[in-house]
């Protein structure tokens, strides 16, 4: 389903490459745990997999379309209908509430609108059934202004929105690095489940590695990245 | 998209104070520029609507513009008067079809006094040719009769039968009063919005009459001596006019009905032709004339040219408010370029979703065209609630009345020109932060 093949990826200002990676396969449905250490270009890959950078060199094809040969419009409707992502921290647009932000992809891509509404009869219902698989359908809460949540509800939120319209990859960033340890083992739990369903694969990046037995697979990211440039720091943000 | 403007609104109404206050000065900049725009034109309009239907006012030598403001006007004074045989040897030309002598000088506790005929009220239009209507009582009838414009009588607070006394000379304080000729007023005009509306109108016998035992020495006053500056000669100013205090020596003044026979020297006067093409040979007659040195003006031709003098301060005023709408649109900007940080990340995970750059863009743009016609819409408000409060106070205290109407296309074309600046304005943040959202992509650097 997601293919990588001799990809290189330079940042304009660096001289060396940040990136470098022979070969990474993902297969539909699966769940892969990518570990590393922060600043080994993670994040940078992350965006390489999102369609929102190109890669210097190589192919990286999802489901069957190459992202490098595409306009930057179409790896944006690529990643509007195929890739549903959850960041570490501040997951949410400040001024929707809780549904709004769950039905915000929804909005961008016609194919995941479709997919949800026929799950769930309609986009609305469909988000509410998400939240509620993962616990956060209590009255009151879906209206609610996002800024008023807890990290770890917010962070269900972002799965939330992630998931709707059943993206065929979800792309999790460091999402349970603000929970502490219980919170962090539910909220896996819950999103596999979800992944499950929705039939999604996942790649699950993170730097703490007892998460690692969760999943299928486990990749340590410093010896799929050959190229290692301790000249730039990946900018992502610092673990908590 | 559609989800674009949804996300615009909620985003500002997320941030409602800062885009209020945005909305509020825009809306200022708007009330102002609309405002000085409509006062600029109904000024113009009332400007130039003045004096309609007459063909050529005829004045002693002087400029142009100088005779209009003395004899339309009511501002400063004639250099020169003509003499009743000038007057009436041109008013018998086989051409003319009326006119009306006008004789200025006089005033009654600050308004200017007019001694006239009683054609005036039968010839005299202004605006879209409309006629003078009175209010209350009659016309010109008696020598001591008195007709008030409809500003005099409101701001006096005089009424038919009142008897009233008439001062020499334009200020409002007056050392010397006609006071052996009171006059009686025995009609009110209808409001026109013109100097009319200011003024006293008497008969020329009532005038010849009152003048009979006043001492010699009309003077030109200072406001005449400074529009003269436009006048050929200017230079005359300080000379009383010749022949002009005792207009009427021989006394050959009758108490009775105010419009026949002989009267004194008259300031000007109108004239109405036969047929209009004959204007221009009549003008040259009058110009021409060998008996006196005299100055006929096309009414149509001289206002412009006077406007244009009279205007130079309210382009000024324009390119103020147009400064206003920039400053107005300047705070949007800066409203706009300091939520652009915290609204980086905002941009990264609207990307996640599936936003294009061109949406993120579209995204801050939208939000400015909100803003602004948020701006322009409450700026029309607020320029209708002005104009029906402060209706009665410029037509009381400015004699002008603004009518309210639906928006002219003007006005339109200035709050689409507002519309285009402030979309504009938008482009400049929303660049920004579409070149931020290419280069962050998903990682959000803070």
């Amino acid at each position: 389903m997601l293919d990588l093949q001799g990809v290189r990826f330079t940042w304009s200002s660096a001289r060396e490459a940040l990136i470098e990676i022979d070969v990474l396969r993902v297969a539909p449905g699966e769940r892969l745990f990518l570990r590393g250490p922060s600043g080994s270009g993670k994040s940078t890959l992350l965006s390489l997999l999102a369609g929102v950078l190109t890669p210097g060199a190589g192919a990286i094809h999802l489901l069957g379309r190459n992202l490098a040969a595409l306009s930057g419009a179409g790896r944006d409707r690529i990643r509007a209908d195929h890739v549903g992502f959850i960041f570490q921290m501040f997951n949410l647009i400040p001024y929707l509430n809780v549904m709004e932000n769950v039905m915000l992809p929804c909005a961008f891509s016609e194919r995941r609108r479709t997919r949800a509404q026929r799950r769930g009869g309609n986009v609305a219902q469909e988000a509410h059934r998400l939240l509620a698989a993962l616990d956060m359908a209590e009255a009151g809460l879906l209206q609610r202004p996002v800024t008023q949540l807890s990290v770890g509800q917010q962070q269900r939120v972002a799965a939330a929105r992630a998931l709707i319209g059943a993206p065929e990859l979800v792309i999790a960033d460091e999402p349970t690095s603000s929970l502490d340890a219980d919170r962090r083992n539910a909220f896996v739990e819950l999103l596999f489940r979800e992944c499950r369903q929705a039939g999604s694969a996942l790649v699950f990046v993170s730097h703490d590695a007892s998460l690692a037995p969760l999943f299928d697979r486990t990749l340590e990211f410093t010896s799929l990245n050959k190229a290692r440039s301790p000249s730039r720091q990946d900018a992502g943000p610092e673990p908590a | 998209m559609s989800a674009i403007p949804t996300l615009a609104i909620k985003s500002l109404r997320n941030r409602r104070t800062t885009a209020a206050l945005t909305v509020l000065s825009i809306a200022c900049a708007v009330v102002l520029l609309l405002g000085v725009e409509r006062l600029r034109h109904e000024s113009r309009e009332s400007f130039t609507n003045t004096i309609s239907g007459t063909d050529l006012i005829v004045g002693a030598r002087s400029s142009p513009v100088h005779l209009l403001l003395y004899s339309v006007f009511h501002v400063g004074n004639a250099t020169n008067n003509i003499s009743w045989d000038s007057y009436r040897s041109i008013a018998q030309r086989p051409e003319v079809a009326w006119t009306i002598p006008l004789s200025l000088g006089d005033s009654h506790r600050g308004f200017r006094v007019l001694g006239t005929s009683p054609e005036f009220f039968e010839h005299f239009r202004f605006g879209d040719r409309r006629r003078l209507e009175l209010t209350a009582g009659r016309v010109l009838q008696d020598t001591y009769d008195a007709v008030l414009g409809a500003e005099v009588a409101a701001k006096l607070g005089y009424r038919l039968g009142e008897r009233i006394v008439v001062a020499h000379g334009s200020g409002e304080v007056s050392f010397s009063l006609h006071q052996d000729h009171p006059f009686t007023v025995t009609g009110i005009l209808a409001r026109t919005g013109t100097p009319v509306d200011r003024t006293v109108h008497i008969t020329l016998a009532g005038m010849d009459a009152m003048h009979e035992q006043m001492p010699a020495g009309r003077s030109a006053d200072p406001l005449a001596a400074a529009l003269g500056k436009h006048g050929a000669n200017g230079g005359a100013l300080h000379r009383p006019p010749q022949g002009e205090a005792h207009p009427h020596e021989d006394g050959d003044v009758r108490a009775g009905h105010a419009d026949d026979g002989e009267h004194g020297a008259i300031t000007a006067f109108l004239v109405g032709l036969k047929s209009r093409p004959a204007v221009l040979s009549m003008q040259r007659y009058v110009n021409d004339y060998p008996n006196e040195p005299l100055t006929a003006i096309l009414p149509g031709a001289t206002l412009p040219q006077l406007w244009e003098i009279v205007g130079a301060a309210e382009k000024a005023l324009f390119g103020v408010s147009v400064l206003v709408v920039v400053v107005g649109l300047t705070g949007m900007l800066i409203a706009l370029l300091t939520s652009l940080s915290e609204r980086r990340r905002e941009m990264a995970v609207l990307r996640s979703v599936g936003a294009r750059p061109a949406q993120v863009f579209g995204l801050i743009v939208g939000e400015a065209v909100v803003l602004t016609l948020a701006g322009i819409g409450l700026g029309f408000a607020l320029l209708y609630a002005g104009l029906l409060l402060g209706q009665p106070w410029l037509e009381a205290r400015m004699g002008l009345f603004i009518p309210i109407g639906w928006p002219s296309t003007h006005e339109w074309s200035l709050a689409t020109l507002v519309a285009i600046a402030g979309t504009i304005t938008g482009f400049i943040p929303g660049y920004r932060l579409y070149r931020h959202s290419l280069a962050d992509g998903m990682t959000i650097r803070i």
